[in-house]
């Protein structure tokens, strides 16, 4: 039975359109988990190297021992965005005649089989068998290893349980970030030292299997309640997520003056609230703000390297002009019929959007201007990239993602969603990025960086008085892939 | 009204739709049959212009469908669910394409008033969103988004489907009393030979892409079930 079902999900895997289609992405997020593994593993072998070389600690395994909480905070922050629940999977199992206690079996022994679950032992693994092994016998660095182990796998069904309780709620995530700032600050002030505790704790795993056991125990304890809480959460109603009762208005009543241009904007702005993914990009946006404040602070990067900056702006002001922008179609992909058969012409189609994400990027700006403080050349970066982004990038990005759009399911979640993605995603960056310094280079090699920025917001200034000319550029590509897209649309 | 010229579209070497001639005129009834694959939805798609046919032409009131938006504004539609919005509630779903069609609140009052007895109270104000509907409210949904702009037009894709009993015995007094009151050409979809009879008084039934019969006359279903037995 057991193999019928790991036959099946292997089935699915590899018979699903995105496998195949997607393959590009597959490939590179399986080289990108691996390199990952492979960089865990190098760190494993040099850790107590750095710990006693590097850090110039005298015990590296009471120091290791005294982050040991500390790590595992951090593998369940990383779990929470890299596992996914598994329960969505078993629907057509569920009227079958196999008992649903195996199922849930199944379906959480299963869902060990992540590359998480790996990291704890290459990570630690090493140092076991060196430093603990020398030290106090390979017995107890097994005991060592199988305690850490197993916290690990603790965290794997909390997570699951975590995400199962809470997650899609704004209160998920803040129950991590207070988690992780009150113990951050309390060994910072000095109220409870957590790294004392961790210390002492996982000192006693190498004097005999007392604590070893008493984790294992803790483990099935876990174990048996998520098995109690799955088995009792297998009705497809209370699995499927987003049955959510409709509930505000969220029109904005100024763009109804606007006409069928301000209606169209106003079922996007619905389209972004209302959904889980696209609300996230939202999110991640106003996120993305701050991401000044890595670089602005650092005085070396602005001395030495103000074109890095470009860069920067370009993200700030733009990030969601290009998060969103770049699936712009594939939002709408369930009604892109719709679109096509109602009174609406392409033309009105593509000037709703491109005021939407020119709206965005100008209240991102806005809300970047408190940059200032850093220096007045911030601002002027920020502004000529602003002007660079609504002039030159959003048609770069409107045109791209016209390039083989792919349907996307706006009820899945964001995290780790590759839905939608393919070559178009990925090349797109490079215009975007490289297009500043087109411009900024030539003069900043002469020796006029300033020069160089200004240029950058005169070429935007440009194409924004021109922007007539590029949207009918767009509407025509639109209107020679229409067919081409709605037919991607319409296949799962 | 629709005038259907050499219209072929091939995918690779098969041929869906293949249909050299085809008039349907004002106010006509027309009800397009055949068993699955016939090529009736891709018909359907072909008159909207979803998709691009291999060779000939489709014209609304005389003008070809492809690189016109004109004929949008007297042709309601429902083909699937790709017609309706789902993270919208049914409200505000209708609410914006009767913006599309300059319907005033008033407007959209007489609508919500002529499909009161479809809807059967399940689809206005459940504070649903229509992603969570079941398939016959979608249908109800869309068909009634259909009717919005009071179309000369009104193209359907197997209205009947999923809808109950009674809601399709609604549907067909709807569509009669619609048609009764003014001037209104349908297109009408349907494997229920019962149904589509009662609604249309032409009808064609379509084979691997081809017109293999027109039917006109009394004996529309008796000459259908002949059909179809065979």
């Amino acid at each position: 039975m057991v193999t019928t079902l790991l036959s099946h999900s292997w089935k699915k895997l590899s018979r699903s359109v995105s496998f195949s289609k997607e393959l590009t992405t597959t490939i590179f997020l399986s080289l990108f988990g691996l390199m990952v593994l492979g960089y865990a593993l190098a760190l494993g072998f040099g850790l107590n190297k750095i710990i006693t070389d590097g850090l110039k600690q005298t015990d590296s395994f009471q120091f290791l021992n005294g982050l040991m909480l500390y790590y595992f905070v951090f593998e369940f922050m990383m779990r929470y965005f890299l596992q996914n629940l598994p329960v969505l999977d078993v629907q057509p199992y569920l009227h079958l005649p196999l008992k649903r206690s195996r199922i849930v079996h199944y379906l959480l022994i299963k869902s060990l089989s992540h590359g998480a679950n790996l990291l704890v032992f290459v990570l630690f693994a090493p140092f076991a068998f060196t430093a603990i092994a020398n030290r106090f016998g390979i017995a107890s660095s097994i005991s060592w290893l199988l305690s850490l182990g197993l916290i690990s796998f603790c965290l794997h069904y909390l997570v699951l349980l975590f995400k199962k309780g809470l997650d899609d709620t704004i209160w998920g995530l803040l129950t991590l970030v207070s988690i992780f700032s009150l113990l951050g600050a309390s060994d910072y002030y000095g109220w409870f030292k957590l790294s004392d505790l961790s210390s002492s704790l996982f000192a006693l795993t190498v004097q005999g299997y007392v604590l070893v056991a008493l984790i294992a125990i803790l483990f099935l304890g876990i174990y048996f309640f998520s098995f109690r809480f799955f088995l009792k959460g297998m009705y497809p109603e209370e699995v499927s997520f987003g049955k959510s009762s409709a509930g505000k208005n969220h029109d904005l009543s100024f763009l109804q003056n606007l006409g069928s241009l301000g209606d169209w904007i106003n079922l996007e702005i619905k389209l972004i609230i209302r959904n889980k993914r696209p609300r996230t990009i939202l999110f991640l946006s106003a996120f993305f703000l701050l991401y000044g404040l890595i670089f602005y602070r650092n005085d070396t990067y602005s001395e030495k390297m103000p074109g890095l900056f470009l860069f920067v702006g370009v993200f700030i002001t733009g990030i969601f002009m290009i998060n969103y922008g770049q699936f712009l179609f594939s939002w709408q992909s369930g009604h892109f019929d719709f679109t096509l058969t109602r009174p609406i012409s392409l033309r009105q189609f593509i000037e709703s959007k491109y005021w939407l994400l020119t709206t965005v990027t100008v209240i991102c700006f806005l809300l970047s201007v408190p940059y200032a403080y850093f220096g007045w050349k911030i601002l002027l970066i920020h502004a000529a990239m602003t002007l660079f982004n609504l002039g030159i990038n959003i048609f770069v990005v409107m045109n791209f993602a016209m390039w083989e759009p792919k349907k996307i399911d706006l009820k899945k979640g964001a995290t780790f969603n590759y839905e939608g993605v393919g070559a178009a995603q990925w090349l797109m960056a490079i215009p975007l990025i490289l297009g500043p310094y087109l411009f900024y280079l030539p003069f900043s090699l002469m020796g006029y960086p300033i020069a160089g920025i200004l240029a950058v917001g005169v070429v935007g200034l440009m194409a924004i008085l021109f922007r007539a000319y590029l949207i009918d550029f767009t509407v025509r590509r639109l209107e020679k892939r229409r067919y081409t897209i709605a037919a991607g649309f319409r296949k799962d | 009204m629709i005038t259907i010229q050499s219209l072929k579209k091939n995918y690779k070497e098969t041929s869906v739709v293949d249909v050299s001639e085809l008039f349907i005129g004002q106010n006509e009834s027309f009800g397009l049959v055949g068993n699955n694959g016939a090529g009736k939805t891709t018909l359907f798609r072909l008159i909207l212009d979803l998709i691009r046919c291999t060779e000939g032409q489709v014209l609304i009131n005389g003008k070809n469908v492809q690189g016109n938006d004109e004929w949008k504004g007297y042709v309601g539609s429902y083909l699937d669910e790709n017609f309706l919005i789902p993270y919208l509630t049914p409200e505000e779903y209708f609410k914006f394409v009767g913006k599309l069609h300059n319907y005033s609140d008033e407007d959209l009052k007489n609508f919500y008033q002529k499909f009161e007895e479809l809807f059967h109270d399940e689809i206005l104000g459940k504070n649903k969103y229509i992603g969570d509907l079941s398939k016959g409210n979608l249908k109800k949904v869309g068909i009634a988004a259909a009717f919005i702009g009071n179309p000369q037009v009104v193209i359907l894709d197997e209205p009947f489907e999923n809808l109950d009993p009674t809601s399709q015995i609604r549907l067909k007094q709807l569509l009669k009393r619609e048609r009764k009151a003014r001037s209104i050409t349908y297109l009408i979809s349907s494997h229920d030979l019962n149904h589509v009879t009662e609604i249309c008084e032409r009808i064609v039934i379509l084979e691997k892409g081809k017109v293999i019969k027109d039917l006109k006359g009394d004996n529309l279903l008796a000459e259908l079930e002949d059909y179809f037995k065979a």
